[in-house]
């Protein structure tokens, strides 16, 4: 039996992974939930919120507090092009087949991976953490750095946030209603169109955000795009589509099962994710706290 | 419209092979070689190094008279991409010889490519013991590189040296990672019977998030750690290992093959870097045994890349490309079989000293730099600490 | 004045066949290419086109098919004759065991579900290191014996490119033509009807799901035999064959092509290979190009290039 240190150490691991794809999925999850859209082009956001954050970086100081505003910068950044994209060409796509849909939101993966190697070329970049966030703290023996920390605590946060505006603005109460019922939604007058823009904008700075935020863990290189989007997507459909807690679930079981995983069988962690996912997509095609689609 | 596209079709073959015609007279080299994502942290300064040395070979009226062309392609670090590659060089392209490649997976992909069309491929850089195993060898391939059996035995007897028994590995879950472990492994049980391998992990090549497998490895309480992560895996890993208090309570008993110790790992880290552990390198612009002839390639580099600290990876393409080169100017032919008999065997002066591409497994026998990383405050970045390059032969088997 | 309507398949089959004696073998490898790349947009068709089911993991069955030709005749050294077979019956099977859970699903759900299964198949492909290679893939697939095809008078001056080729152009031509009876076939017309109005043909009577999962196993046949010959053409497989974004490869050459004509795909199929081909040796952001064509496509032309010509053809005609 291992040392509770260890597999506290552990869970604390699949808890911070957990937390960045809960932040990165939450907006896929909302875009979904609220356009019907599966974005592929959701992991190339994150994509562009880490070479932003890179490059705002690079200008204001690398290895600074700045850091913080480069972020911000980032995930605003990102959001603008979201809404520039929901505008000129996604909105024209709505009510379409869902191949057109699809196969839309590739093309975006193309044209912006493509769009990032030409920007910043095709090395690998790298960033530091904050000052403030480079100790670490001991918890019951186990050394957890202070930005996963902050990454632990941030997920919630975000979940926190998203549930407020979902419950106590009036926003909140349209996407609730255009969820549920797009027509209905239309029929009482609500402007969906706008409702729709201001969506996949938060939806995108969420991905922008994450992508900020991971500069400082992870490198930042072509091909993240593509790799982001396959977990996300994992964490979605296991928590389902459109929930919120659902995809908080669905991000805590993923992080979970490849920190254990590797420990049970270590070298087919990746399988049981996968496995997981077809198992919750076969008996419950919704996920976990998500709910049947009204047609 | 099936006729029509057909069209459209042949007349861009027609193009391609108008290209193909105009350049008659150059001796072509296609060079397939990771120029993006993780891997370009090696590829990259590996094609400066190729194309140094055309420049100059050309400078001196190339080889039997006939200049060098020399095409890059990027891989992507995957072996797929690189077949393709290679195929388009040959058959678009027409490229009378290939130099390059970089992954143990890209390798031997081409390999197979290189054997069908009777085409010499010469191997950089990938270290796969299986790239020249007998039962992969035929006469197009050749390797200029070191390879797994010399480094994970090099690693095994520097470890041996160490006060530590309980080992663990980290290594990416393809071939060069599972070769180099393995050797790495069965030398050190042999040179020393009380190690014991309390760990082993296996991430795949290009993880994102190595925290899983650095919080597992940590559990096991290893004393030291044999990592074979290399270029920008490597910055990866130790970027997430550090704050977790990896290399401290390791004491900084870990050895990095796979070049951790080389400049273009330590300089793209700056601060990140652990440094403490062992590494290896290819090349080292400050190697204080240095014969002359090496401190004329560093001015060269230097100049070239336009480097102050220039790299340690284009050794590799330039040691690469001068195989090729010498054994053409031996074989007084471009024609395949005949430079593949003269690169048997053939011994070159780089600058690096002598070194021969063995005969019998077109192996060259290429030993590495070794030291231990610290920071010197002329540089800032951390360099290898009496630093020594290992002779390969020992371990050649 | 009634004339006979030019056989074009035919004659087409007839004008490939002389790629080899153009005496490139550039040109032989393009068309190898495209020939297999048809097949499998083709077979994605019978899904997406003729069954209106959209599958975003199409790329399992290739790659399942890729694996099972290249293992059994590399590490069994099985000959061609079962080898190939076989790469489009172990897709079919485990086309069986997907699709039986997929098409309970609808819509979006259907197309997430075949993608999930799709990386499931990557994900077994990419870590079972013993049997698929793991991570690196297994290179050096041989090629089939074809000496006999030097004995056959006028074939023996070719390379044995050329050879595999005519292989390949005959084993594709009759699963074409197997794919075309099918869809002109009583069967193919129902698959149609399901494509049309899915609860209306549960209404009069027909077992919907039964005939969309059938459609699912032929096609993911289809994608095994094309997985099949790739791999050996490729001279070795690799993970990424599976992977989701190969699936949206295939699905782009098909809508460019047209879905909504039998040959759309593949006329897709080509033309995307030789644009490729002609792109890349300009610049190296093809996806860049590719990403942009897509979007026209989207917007402009959602018959894709033969549903655009058949416009085109009609409206001159009408004139």
């Amino acid at each position: 039996m291992p040392e509770p240190s260890f597999l506290f150490g552990q869970f604390l691991g699949g808890l911070t992974a957990a937390m960045f794809l809960f932040t990165i999925g939450a907006g896929l999850s909302l875009i979904f939930g609220v356009l019907r859209v599966l974005n592929f082009a959701h992991g190339s956001f994150y994509m562009f919120g880490a070479y932003i954050a890179w490059q705002v970086m690079t200008w204001l100081g690398p290895g600074t507090e700045y850091f913080w505003l480069a972020a911000l910068g980032a995930a605003t950044g990102v959001a603008v092009l979201g809404v520039v994209i929901e505008r000129l060409l996604l909105r024209h796509l709505y009510g379409r087949e869902e191949l057109y849909q699809l196969l839309f939101t590739y093309a975006l993966v193309l044209i912006l991976a493509d769009s990032v190697k030409i920007i910043w070329g095709t090395g690998q970049l790298s960033a530091s953490r904050p000052p403030s966030m480079t100790g670490a703290v001991q918890i019951f023996g186990t050394t957890v750095p202070y930005y996963n920390l902050f990454i632990m605590l941030l997920g919630p946060a975000i979940a926190l946030g998203l549930w407020l505006l979902m419950h106590r603005t009036r926003l909140g109460r349209m996407i609730r209603a255009a969820v549920m019922d797009r027509e209905m939604l239309e029929a009482l007058g609500a402007n969906v169109g706008v409702l729709y823009t201001v969506m996949f904008a938060v939806g995108a700075f969420l991905a922008g955000l994450g992508g900020a935020l991971v500069t400082p863990v992870k490198s930042i290189v072509p091909g993240m795009d593509v790799e982001v989007i396959v977990e996300v997507f994992i964490i979605v459909v296991i928590g389902g589509l459109g929930s919120l807690w659902g995809t908080f679930l669905g991000a805590v079981v993923f992080g979970q099962v490849l920190a254990f995983g590797i420990l049970i069988m270590p070298r087919f962690s990746i399988f049981a994710v996968f496995a997981l996912m077809a198992i919750i997509l076969i008996v419950r095609p919704w996920g976990l706290l998500g709910k049947p689609l009204s047609r | 419209m099936y006729r029509r596209s057909l069209l459209v079709g042949a007349s861009s073959l027609a193009l391609a092979g108008s290209r193909a015609a105009q350049a008659q007279g150059v001796i072509k080299v296609g060079f397939p070689m990771i120029l993006s994502g993780p891997g370009a942290l090696f590829g990259e300064p590996a094609m400066k190094g190729a194309q140094m040395f055309v420049e100059e070979i050309n400078a001196k009226g190339g080889v039997l008279g006939r200049k060098i062309e020399l095409i890059p392609r990027d891989t992507k670090g995957n072996a797929d991409e690189a077949v393709r590659q290679a195929r388009d060089l040959i058959l678009r392209d027409e490229v009378q010889f290939i130099v390059g490649t970089l992954t143990s997976a890209e390798g031997p992909a081409v390999s197979t490519i290189a054997k069908e069309n009777k085409i010499v491929f010469i191997a950089p850089i990938p270290k796969t013991d299986q790239l020249t195993a007998p039962a992969n060898l035929h006469p197009y391939v050749f390797r200029s590189s070191s390879n797994t059996t010399i480094e994970g035995r090099t690693a095994a007897e520097i470890v041996a040296k160490w006060p530590v028994t309980k080992i663990g590995t980290i290594a990416p879950d393809y071939a060069y990672g599972q070769d180099v472990t393995k050797a790495f492994v069965e030398h050190l049980k042999k040179i020393k019977s009380s190690v014991e391998i309390v760990d082993q992990q296996w991430p795949k090549l290009g993880e994102a998030d190595y925290t899983p497998f650095i919080n597992a490895q940590l559990g096991k309480k290893p004393e030291a750690v044999f990592s074979a992560l290399w270029g920008g895996h490597f910055v990866t890993f130790a970027k997430q290992a550090k704050p977790l208090g990896y290399f401290k309570a390791l004491n900084n008993n870990l050895i990095g093959v796979g070049e951790a110790g080389s400049i273009e790992s330590t300089k793209s880290m700056g601060a990140d870097y652990p440094v403490g552990i062992w590494g290896n390198t290819y090349d080292v612009f400050n190697w204080p045994d240095a014969p002359p002839a090496h401190k004329d390639y560093i001015t060269r580099l230097k100049k070239y890349t336009n480097q102050e600290h220039p790299s340690s990876w284009p050794i590799t393409g330039y040691i690469g490309m001068q195989f090729l080169t010498d054994a053409i100017a031996k074989a007084k032919s471009l024609d395949s079989d005949k430079v593949s008999a003269a690169l048997k065997g053939l011994t070159i002066d780089c600058p690096l000293g002598s070194m021969t591409m063995r005969a019998k497994d077109q192996q060259a026998n290429h030993g590495q730099f070794w030291g231990r990383t610290k920071m010197d405050p002329k540089y800032p970045f951390a360099i290898l600490e009496n630093v020594t390059r290992i002779d390969p032969e020992p371990f050649m088997g | 004045m009634s004339r006979r309507p030019v056989p074009w398949v035919l004659v087409l089959f007839l004008v490939l066949l002389c790629i080899p004696w153009l005496g490139s073998r550039l040109y032989t490898f393009i068309a190898t290419d495209i020939a297999i790349l048809a097949l499998f947009a083709l077979s994605l068709n019978l899904l997406l086109g003729y069954t209106g089911l959209v599958s975003f993991g199409h790329a399992a069955y290739f790659g399942i098919g890729a694996y099972t030709t290249a293992i059994l005749m590399k590490t069994y050294g099985v000959p061609f004759v079962v080898a190939f077979p076989a790469a489009g019956i172990v897709a079919a099977g485990f086309a069986l065991v997907f699709g039986f859970f997929c098409v309970r699903l609808t819509k979006i759900y259907f197309a997430m579900l075949t993608l999930a299964f799709a990386q499931i198949v990557w994900a077994i492909c990419f870590k079972w290191n013993d049997v698929t290679g793991g991570e690196q893939g297994m290179p050096n697939v041989p090629y089939p014996d074809l000496g006999w095809m030097s004995a056959i008078p006028g074939l023996g001056s070719l390379r044995s490119g050329d050879h595999f080729y005519l292989l390949v152009l005959a084993l594709v031509a009759v699963a074409i033509a197997a794919l075309r009876r099918i869809v002109a076939s009583p069967y193919g017309r129902m698959l149609s009807v399901i494509r049309e109005n899915p609860e209306r043909a549960e209404f009069i009577g027909i077992n919907v799901r039964l005939y969309q999962l059938s459609a699912f196993v032929v096609a993911g046949f289809f994608a095994g035999l094309a997985g099949g010959l790739f791999g050996i053409f490729n001279r070795g497989v690799f993970p990424d064959f599976a992977y989701w974004t190969k699936s949206a490869e295939v699905l782009i050459m098909t809508i460019l092509g047209g879905m909504g004509h039998f040959w759309g795909p593949a006329v897709g199929a080509m033309v995307l290979t030789l644009l490729n081909q002609q792109i890349t040796s300009y610049t190296e952001y093809w996806p860049l190009i590719l990403g942009i064509i897509l979007i026209v496509l989207l917007f402009g032309f959602r018959g894709g290039i033969v549903g655009a010509v058949v416009a085109l053809n009609r409206r001159l005609r009408g004139r």
